[in-house]
């Protein structure tokens, strides 16, 4: 069924519904956007002056001139890529192993990792810290990268893909003389690719807003994230004297995700709908 | 292998953060504007917090050839990240800090005292004002270079004062007891139909504690009367919320408004009085310097005016502390020169709005002559602080702004909210100690 006549097919409460909703969704974003051009000394006498002219670049000029934006842009791009690329690498593997291997304790194993699930960041980031310090990490990227290939909801996603995948496919590969590292590789990998995309995009976007361990784990500028570095350049009232600065802040760093989410569109609706893993 | 030897010996020489010079790791927040001030050395041509300390640095390396400074701007307040570099071992050699945190750091031995390289530094800190040697005065020991002090001050609309006939001699009339305020209040209300207070009561603890804080201290109340307890369900306490919930009650005040809206507010003459801090003062004056703008040669500011008691304004400063970790002689003496700059240009960092931390500046001419400074000048003598042996005054203030909110409001009665506040704030005092 297209689009299109989908559309057709939907009664006209419905699609009120379903407008007044995206409008409510899009209200604060477009809000941002407008305040991001407007002057911050204007905006303190009134917000509402966002929703009429003149409208400035000032805003995005400061941000681009600033010494250090494009080195935390920079730094948020590595660390998104590799977080993304090792939770992959271990989660996919982890979930091979949980769905296709038969080890002492696996059932044990698999209930300990879906603990993870349950276990808020802040509760275990005093002793993180700490190793991270005695490991000499803090201010790298492998500090910034190693604390987020610990994903549960990862080993858990890919395990449950590659349960619905059918033994048959390995048992037929190993009938043809591959090892079970061929079977994994050739085999049963680009069938995860669908899976693949939808925790690669959620482990990008997550990395990518990741705040409370980059504030404290990079504490030298030129180890900031882009959204650790853009909190420290606000002045101490930006909300007030700096209004306008701040959304242009806050659009700037939300467009590498817009783009991400424009080239996976796809697989985040697949996911977000839940049939990624069908 | 000469040519190896050369490149392995400029790689040495190039790979060195400093370049031979003697670093200093300086932390600090108030911003980064590095695109508008990275290059400025003028400190003339700096404006505001972000500005004049980027300045500043800017204009020591110029100065101090031998001295490279590794500036590490943090988030505000940069207290979750000086924590985990302390945790790290890893801390700043100096970092800015509020008066009112220090004792939380002392507390667990994270700083150095610094009387010793104060007088290396020849800084005498009888020199500092009443209220900045308060700040940095823990257990009987300095632990910072003052920096500034910031507080509550009553912004006042004139041309709306002298609309409701509260002005003599081109000066605002400020009341002297709580029984004035309100009879002010309700003149003002009736001559000009607007609120004689614009409030910022929403989402910002800070205002109703410093309301509070001030008028119980003016009122001699021993808030915390040891490190482990507070002491609130008092009639010193009830006398205070009780005037802020006849003011709200009354509608003598802008209700439901955050920062952002009580700015804005009293921005367009929307009201007489906006209480809050030293750091508007520069935003406010450049609306009064602007034709056609509502504050338009209309704006005046003093301290809080006494109402009870001692005029005892509560207040809180930044300061420059330096965590305890290993540092060369060379590293030290670099410090103690740049921590002598500091106080050098105290007049520099005044321009903010914050009042200096030495004595000799604020009763400079240079600094009276600035707009307002004159009348604020008090504050730096009068203005208390809580006591050095008060812990996780941050956390508190949030406890107390918070019920304070309540009662003011009416969402809960007076006594309920004191005893709330009383009982949350001891419980977490226990935690603490």
């Amino acid at each position: 069924m297209s689009a299109g006549s989908r559309r057709a097919g939907m009664s006209w409460p419905a699609l009120i519904g379903v407008t007044i909703g995206a409008i409510i969704m899009a209200a604060p974003l477009v809000w941002t956007l407008l305040l991001s051009f407007k002057d911050s000394a204007e905006l303190m006498r009134d917000s509402g002056a966002a929703f009429s002219g003149p409208y400035t670049l000032e805003n995005y000029q400061a941000i681009l001139a600033g010494s250090s934006v494009f080195r935390w842009l920079l730094n948020s791009i590595i660390v998104s890529i590799g977080t993304t690329l090792g939770v992959l690498a271990l989660c996919s593997l982890a979930g091979y192993g949980f769905a296709r291997l038969d080890f002492p304790f696996r059932r044990s194993l698999f209930v300990f990792v879906l603990l993870g699930l349950a276990i808020p960041e802040q509760a275990v980031i005093l002793p993180q810290h700490q190793l991270f310090a005695e490991l000499g990490l803090h201010n790298s990227y492998p500090g910034l990268i190693l604390p987020g290939l610990a994903g549960s909801f990862g080993v858990f996603f890919m395990t449950q893909y590659f349960k619905a995948i059918p033994p048959e496919l390995d048992e037929a590969a190993m009938l043809d003389g591959a090892s079970r590292l061929k079977t994994f590789w050739t085999v049963l990998l680009p069938l995860t690719l669908p899976a693949q995309a939808t925790l690669g995009v959620f482990t990008f976007l997550a990395s990518w807003n990741s705040y409370w361990w980059p504030l404290i784990s990079a504490t030298r500028s030129d180890m900031y994230t882009l959204t650790v570095g853009l909190a420290a350049s606000q002045m101490n009232y930006a909300q007030t004297s700096g209004l306008g600065f701040l959304m242009a802040q806050a659009v700037f760093a939300s467009i590498p995700i817009l783009i991400v989410y424009v080239i996976f569109q796809k697989q985040i609706v697949r996911a977000m709908a839940g049939t990624a893993v069908r | 292998m000469k040519r190896l030897a050369a490149l392995l010996a400029l790689l040495a020489f190039g790979c060195s953060p400093a370049g031979g010079k003697d670093e200093i790791y300086v932390q600090r927040f108030f911003g980064e504007c590095d695109a508008q001030y990275g290059q400025v050395v003028d400190l003339a041509r700096a404006e505001g917090e972000c500005g004049i300390v980027t300045a500043l640095f800017n204009r020591f390396e110029a100065e101090h050839q031998d001295v490279a400074i590794d500036v590490n701007v943090v988030a505000w307040p940069g207290y979750a990240q000086l924590a985990a570099q302390m945790a790290a071992k890893d801390p700043p050699d100096l970092v800015t800090m509020h008066q009112g945190v220090i004792s939380d750091y002392v507390a667990r031995g994270l700083l150095e005292p610094m009387d010793d390289i104060l007088r290396e530094a020849q800084i005498d800190p009888a020199d500092f004002t009443t209220a900045s040697r308060r700040g940095v005065t823990k257990e009987g020991r300095i632990y910072g270079l003052p920096w500034d002090t910031i507080g509550g001050l009553f912004h006042i609309n004139t041309r709306l004062f002298a609309q409701a006939g509260l002005m003599r001699g081109g000066k605002p009339i400020l009341p002297r007891s709580p029984a004035e305020l309100l009879a002010h209040a309700r003149q003002f209300k009736r001559a000009t139909g607007k609120p004689y207070l614009v409030q910022s009561q929403v989402n910002d603890p800070a205002t109703h504690v410093r309301n509070f804080y001030t008028y119980m201290l003016a009122q001699g109340a021993a808030i915390f009367p040891d490190a482990n307890h507070v002491e609130l369900q008092t009639p010193e306490a009830r006398r205070v919320v009780e005037l802020f919930r006849t003011i709200e009650r009354e509608g003598l005040t802008t209700r439901n408004q955050d920062n952002p809206a009580a700015i804005a507010s009293f921005l367009n003459g929307d009201g007489g009085i906006f209480p809050t801090g030293t750091w508007m003062i520069g935003s406010f004056e450049q609306e009064a310097a602007t034709p056609g703008r509502p504050l338009y040669g209309g704006y005046a500011v003093f301290p809080y005016p006494r109402l009870w008691g001692e005029p005892t304004p509560f207040v809180d400063g930044h300061s420059w502390v330096m965590p305890k970790r290993d540092r060369s002689p060379a590293q030290r003496r670099a410090l103690v020169r740049l921590i002598r700059f500091m106080a050098d240009h105290n007049y520099d960092w005044s321009r903010t709005g914050h009042l200096p931390a030495f004595r000799q500046i604020v009763e400079s001419e240079q600094f009276r002559s600035l707009p307002h400074r004159r009348d604020i000048a008090p504050l730096a003598e009068t203005g208390a602080l809580l006591p050095g042996y008060v812990r996780r005054q941050g956390a508190i203030e949030g406890l107390i702004g918070e019920e304070l909110q309540a009662a003011i409001s009416g969402q809960k009665p007076i006594d309920g909210a004191l005893a709330d506040a009383e009982r949350r704030v001891n419980e977490l005092l226990a935690q603490t100690t």
